[in-house]
């Protein structure tokens, strides 16, 4: 007994350097069942179609984190994608290399941008002389502290993050989601004990440039949610440094800011980001907005649907319990 | 040209370790491999990593289990360290950062495996592999050290009766390079990928084993390959024993727990060789399943709840939904047993020393002993540790005492000379194609099975496949990231090492833990009880003997 197969059309970007002068894209049409991972496929384009396709791979189990790139335009492991849900949605498989990262050949690209940001974050446990390890027995830890561990542990830097963020794309500032969940594993460990300078140092190192869009978790093939990982450290960095650093005065201004209207009062907003001094240095940028968009000095009106957004910020600041 | 005092070849867990070491011992090391380093194979590993740290668990119990395992060829001196270094060994990687599964009262969490008298098995969820690999490489990320990733090892100087470099292809340039080092340290794993069915990743092809091999490196114990009973149908991806620690079931198609008829006492937690043997046996009688991709078994974890499956068994939940499209909470896994690990590899002590001055191996590249025919679970993971410390450690004296290399320019020449005869063929083999047959011989005929008619056959045609290997072609003309040279250089590779597994196999007339001969059904201890070395020759390996290891433990009759 046979399995069903389909005929699966791959459009493949093919860029050899010093051979080609510009990528292209080669066609390939394959008999396989619906199931069948992508890279499955790929392997048999490699050994029976054409020997010269190049890409990463190695566990075909989702573990190694060779095989990422884009597949009909998304991020993701080509081991774990099967290859009968893209064709019934996009007609083909396109495949290429992934995005933020130099192509160096067909689908592999240059992977020095991503592990020059895992770098950046100091992913290593840091331990103060004064506080050594349990001499000849391991740290004591809870069942619930390593839940707070929860997903982080789970990253195989396949960099399908990396390459799904708009972030990485618009400023070179940004860590980009993988290095930020990666530090959020060392600030929440017990062991480490940078945990303060950590969070004092990821501020003005691209901690707030995140846009939220959450393409990341989209992206993440291991569950590791590294934009929930980002809100994660914005709210432990707050903590940190009571809100005085730049990114978070701007976070919570920008909460405090809507909070009655529903709706920005911008020069508020500059004022609570960058101080009376900072907004002086922003007059003249303040000035062309105003002759653009007179309306951002009016006051700002409640908007509709204000009541539900009430109830939100009650939900989210409690107010205080009083003493008995 | 490069130059380095030790380099090490292979980043997973043992080439990491051999690095630290050495890095710590104040050398100038150099790590060579052809992935990055957090992509190694190590990081596949998923059940954990044995120490006997529980309060009712004792070294001497550890010895005892993994000489029992072994079917009495490891060696037991080996052992006896191995065991004795286990419990620091995990200390010092949950200090690096591990981050492993604990009890309710804080301490390390340990789970049974198989062949083992105690839960001994201490993990990371069912991911331990990839957490030892994380933090290692985070801890080894905080010292100096020369990283040449995507680099494929293709040959081993020696000369004047010493270690003099390595040759190695940058994939990135396409350039041979030579690299001088006083002292190498071979940690490049497996060669998993000499058969079809193996749960190895694509790169286990023994490029460190065969380019020793053919350095004139002995290589032990090569016969001994394990099956693990657990893989995925047509992927053959890794169901971790851990599964069954958990309380996993095997049934076959009559709905029988059939394991009580091969191992009444322990059932699914018997060895390995126990359990892959009794699978194979339930299909070819007749009482497996039938599918598209052959007969099966089933693995049933649904009566251990939802909660529980997910959270000790999150990676295998998402194997199981992913590539065999099925629920471990709510349906039985089809599994069959699949290539999991070489016992053999690069003889050494327990210093990592081979028989060639400046060579050095560790974890599964190497062969210690400690294994011996048969593996425990868990203690694969604690061997790349254990023994790749104690290599880095050897490799670092040694290169502090040894004179400058005589590595020269030329040995780059010849290297690229022969690859570029590759590629000028107007016609010629395929190496993939090759390396597809390859694959196919060795399931067929050299599997957990094995007789004298099979291994005359499969040798003959690994010997036609080697000599169709001489007038292998490269198509593809780019310098970068070749993959077709590649394909050839890991074939080449893969063939030698077929052969050497085969030979042994062969010559080897008993039943000895993961070794089964149909034809010689018992174990043999007064001809047998030896290890095979097989040293390279231009036509055919060239097999002999040497005795084990023994201090106080006495052959028995192996029961579970």
């Amino acid at each position: 007994m046979a399995p069903e197969t389909i005929s699966a059309p791959f459009d493949i970007y093919r860029f050899s350097p010093g051979k080609d002068s510009a990528p292209r894209y080669q066609r390939y049409v394959l008999e396989v069942t619906p199931h069948t991972p992508v890279l499955t496929a790929l392997l048999k384009i490699r050994a029976e179609v054409d020997p010269s396709l190049s890409l990463r791979y190695s566990c075909r189990s989702s573990i190694c984190g060779s095989c990422a790139m884009q597949i009909n335009s998304k991020s993701r492991l080509a081991c774990e994608t099967h290859i009968g849900p893209e064709v019934a949605k996009h007609g083909r498989v396109v495949l290429e290399p992934m995005r933020n990262q130099p192509v160096l050949r067909d689908l592999v690209v240059d992977q020095r941008p991503f592990w020059k940001e895992y770098e950046r974050v100091e992913p290593h446990l840091k331990l103060d002389p004064r506080r050594p390890m349990p001499e000849g027995k391991p740290t004591s830890m809870s069942p619930a502290q390593v839940e707070r561990f929860y997903e982080t542990p789970r990253c195989i830097a396949c960099a399908a993050c990396f390459s799904a963020c708009p972030a990485v794309e618009a400023d070179p500032g940004f860590p980009g989601p993988m290095a930020l969940a990666k530090l959020y594993r060392f600030v929440v460990d017990p062991r480490d004990t940078a945990t303060q300078d950590r969070l004092v140092k990821i501020q003005p190192n691209g901690l707030w440039l995140c846009l939220r869009c959450h393409l990341c978790t989209e992206a993440c093939p291991k569950d590791v949610r590294p934009s929930e990982r980002i809100r994660d450290l914005k709210q432990l960095a707050i903590e940190a440094q009571g809100g005085t650093e730049t990114g978070s005065r701007h976070a919570i201004g920008f909460k405090e800011n809507l909070k009655g209207a529903g709706q920005l009062n911008e020069m508020k907003l500059v004022r609570a980001t960058s101080g009376l001094g900072g907004m002086l240095g922003q007059v003249g940028q303040g000035i062309r907005v105003w002759r653009k968009k007179p309306e951002i000095m009016k006051r700002p009106r409640r908007i509709e649907g204000m009541d539900e957004l009430d109830r939100i910020y009650a939900a989210l600041d409690p107010p205080p319990k009083e003493e008995r | 040209m490069l130059r380095h005092e030790v380099v090490v070849v292979g980043a997973g867990l043992a080439g990491q370790r051999a690095a630290l070491a050495a890095v710590e011992a104040g050398r100038d090391v150099a790590i060579v491999t052809k992935l990055h380093p957090l992509r190694s194979h190590s990081g596949a590993a998923q059940g954990g990593v044995n120490a006997a740290i529980g309060v009712d668990d004792s070294v001497d119990a550890h010895i005892y289990d993994t000489v029992k395992g072994s079917d009495y060829l490891g060696d037991q001196d080996a052992i006896e360290f191995f065991c004795r270094e286990a419990g620091p060994t995990v200390i010092e990687m949950e200090h690096f950062g591990t981050i492993f599964s604990r009890s309710p009262d804080g301490t390390l969490a340990q789970r049974p495996f198989g062949g083992a008298g105690f839960p001994r098995t201490v993990y990371a969820a069912d991911r331990t592999g990839l957490a030892l690999l994380q933090s290692l490489w985070e801890r080894l990320g905080t010292e100096r050290f020369t990283l040449y990733a995507e680099w494929d090892l293709t040959r081993i100087v020696v000369r004047d009766g010493r270690v003099q470099g390595i040759v190695a292809l940058e994939r990135k340039s396409g350039e041979f390079q030579e690299i001088a080092a006083k002292s190498v340290v071979v940690a490049t794993g497996p060669a998993g990928r000499i058969y079809g069915r193996t749960t190895n990743a694509h790169s286990c092809t023994g490029d460190g084993v065969a380019v020793a091999y053919r350095a004139g490196a002995f290589l032990k114990d090569m016969e001994f390959v394990q099956f693990h009973p657990t893989a995925l149908l047509e992927s053959s991806i890794l169901i971790t024993e851990g599964a069954r620690g958990e309380g996993g079931i095997l049934k076959n198609a009559t709905g029988e727990r059939f394991m009580s008829r091969y191992a009444p006492k322990v059932l699914e937690l018997a060895s390995r060789d126990v359990v892959s043997r009794a699978i194979v046996t339930e299909v070819l009688e007749g009482r497996g399943f039938q599918g598209p991709y052959g007969g099966f078994v089933t693995l049933e974890l649904m009566h251990l709840g939802k909660e529980r499956v997910e959270s000790r068994l999150q990676e295998i939940c998402d194997y199981c939904r992913h590539f065999a499209g099925i629920d471990p909470v709510t349906d039985p896994i089809p599994i069959y047993p699949a290539q999991h690990y070489m016992m053999g590899g690069v003889g050494t002590n327990i210093q990592g020393e081979t028989n060639i001055p400046g060579l050095y191996a560790a974890g599964e590249a190497a062969c210690v002993s400690i294994h011996g025919a048969n593996r425990l679970g868990g203690n694969s993971l604690m061997e790349t540790l254990v023994f790749g410390k104690q290599a880095g450690i050897a490799a670092a004296a040694y290169a502090e005492k040894a004179a400058v290399t005589s590595m020269q320019e030329s040995d780059v020449g010849a290297e690229a000379a022969t690859y570029r005869g590759w590629s000028s063929r107007a016609d010629g083999e395929d190496p993939s194609a090759l390396r597809t047959e390859l694959q196919a011989t060795m399931d067929r005929y050299v599997g957990i099975f094995r007789n004298e008619a099979d291994l005359l056959e499969g040798l003959r045609r690994v010997r036609v496949i080697k000599e169709r290997f001489g007038r292998v072609r490269v198509v593809d003309q780019s310098r970068v990231f070749n993959l077709n040279l590649t394909d050839a250089l890991e074939t080449q590779h893969m063939i030698d090492l077929a052969e050497v597994v085969i030979v042994g196999a062969y010559a080897r007339t008993e039943s000895r833990g993961a070794h089964s001969r149909t034809d010689f059904p018992k174990r043999d201890d007064a001809r047998w009880m030896k290890h095979t070395l097989a040293q390279y020759t231009p036509t055919a390996p060239v097999l002999s003997y040497a005795p084990v290891g023994y201090t106080r433990w006495e052959p028995k009759e192996r029961v579970y």
